[in-house]
């Protein structure tokens, strides 16, 4: 048995539909217990009070990647068959920016939106209609940009491959990263952490 | 020692252990090297159902469209490849098809002038591990008999009439034409494998054509 399980076709477009949907209830549960779905929770990380953002992404980032180290080094995951996200820089750049914009203005990132939705927050729906206007402007735009959404593309790339280093290196690397950015987050946290800020305030 | 251990927080436990696993990590090489098994029953599987088969008119139906996310294979020498090619193939002959740089994901599919040279290039890439591989039905045989010069049906009843038109039209499409009757009793018919130069799929095209097929 060997993974992505999609990729060695042991289930089929629609079995996928239906795991991708578990999937996606139990990443949605994690946010909300997480505290995710409340938009003070996720804005308190700009004002440097609460970075738990921060350090719940990365720990699911460094969870990841070391789970899929091991896994494909054991042989149970065909690495090179995982999906990769084309890289194209700029666009992702302007991309990137638009996105900490909205973060930033609407207190929520497309993901904990839903999750706030789903716990019956109005701004929560009120983003969620926010990201599908955003999404038929862009459609409907499309032909302005089509130059600019392809332009400095890498293709299929990842930080080993372009950079030429070890695999393992770049894992320890991230490790070593996350780890003093815990550390330092810490530091920020006590620094910044003004006591009149409230950010329990949900139930 | 187990004294200095119960004096970490549960975090910092945590944040030992994922440095520990992140230093073996170093001698880590994910990526599969040479060295391959081979799921015997599961290609007999493939094998059996022909899933692995990619038909001539489906072939020309995805180069009409202008489709590029596939990659099509010549798999004979550079001299016949020279002289006609399926319009968007590349040629690779099979002595370099071990090296040649696909991509893991691709979707491959091999032609050669019959089916016996894309049959083994079939199963060394399977070897290789690659997934989306599948052989032209027929080869470069059938792709003549079926878009280039198609036979069609002398007095084709109405529902021959449509798929006669579509068969005339690839084969237009493609420089061929059509044979009937006389041309079919002629069977040293004069073959001029017509002229195809098509400008290749450039790699921005097929990139935006793979993110909208996968991808968050």
């Amino acid at each position: 048995m060997t993974a992505p399980f999609f990729k060695y076709g042991m289930f089929g477009d629609e079995t996928s539909l239906v795991i991708a949907f578990a999937i996606g209830i139990g990443f949605g549960f994690f946010l909300e217990r997480a505290g995710f779905g409340s938009a003070r929770k996720l804005v308190s990380q700009f004002y440097l009070n609460d970075l738990a953002v921060f350090k719940v992404m990365f720990t699911a980032i460094v969870t990841a990647m070391l789970g899929v180290t091991y896994l494909s080094w054991i042989g149970i995951l065909d690495l090179s068959l995982v999906y990769l996200t084309p890289t194209y820089v700029l666009p992702q750049l302007a991309g990137g920016l638009i996105l900490g914009f909205g973060f930033v203005v609407g207190g929520y990132c497309p993901g904990t939106s839903v999750a706030a939705f789903a716990t019956g927050k109005v701004d929560g729906l009120l983003y969620l209609l926010g990201i599908l206007a955003g999404t038929f402007a862009f459609a409907e735009l499309y032909p302005l940009v089509a130059r600019f959404h392809t332009a400095t593309s890498l293709g299929d790339t990842t930080i080993p491959q372009y950079f030429n280093l070890p695999y393992g290196l770049v894992v320890f690397a991230v490790v070593v990263v996350a780890v003093s950015g815990f550390w330092a987050a810490g530091l920020v946290e006590r620094a910044f952490g003004a006591k009149g800020v409230e950010e329990r305030s949900h139930p | 020692m187990r004294k200095w251990m119960s004096a970490l927080t549960l975090n910092q436990k945590l944040a030992l252990l994922a440095l520990t696993l992140g230093l073996v990590a170093i001698g880590a090489r994910p990526m599969r090297g040479s060295v391959v098994t081979i799921d015997a029953r599961d290609l007999a599987r493939i094998v059996a159902t022909e899933v692995d088969h990619v038909g001539v008119e489906e072939l020309a139906d995805w180069i009409v469209a202008g489709r590029s996310d596939y990659r099509l294979v010549d798999l004979r020498g550079a001299a016949a490849f020279a002289s006609y090619h399926i319009p968007t193939a590349e040629n690779v002959p099979l002595a370099a098809l071990p090296d040649y740089p696909f991509g893991r994901r691709e979707k491959i599919v091999l032609y050669s002038d019959g089916g016996i040279h894309s049959a083994q290039a079939w199963f060394l890439l399977q070897a290789k591990g690659y997934r989306g591989v599948y052989i032209l039905r027929g080869g470069l045989d059938e792709w003549k008999d079926t878009v280039l010069f198609p036979r069609l049906a002398e007095n084709p009843s109405p529902a021959d009439r449509a798929a006669n038109e579509k068969r005339t039209y690839m084969s237009r499409h493609f420089g061929g034409r059509p044979l009937t009757g006389g041309a079919i009793q002629a069977e040293a018919m004069p073959v001029e494998m017509p002229k195809v130069e098509m400008p290749a799929a450039s790699p921005a095209a097929q990139l935006a054509k793979k993110k909208r097929k996968e991808g968050c």
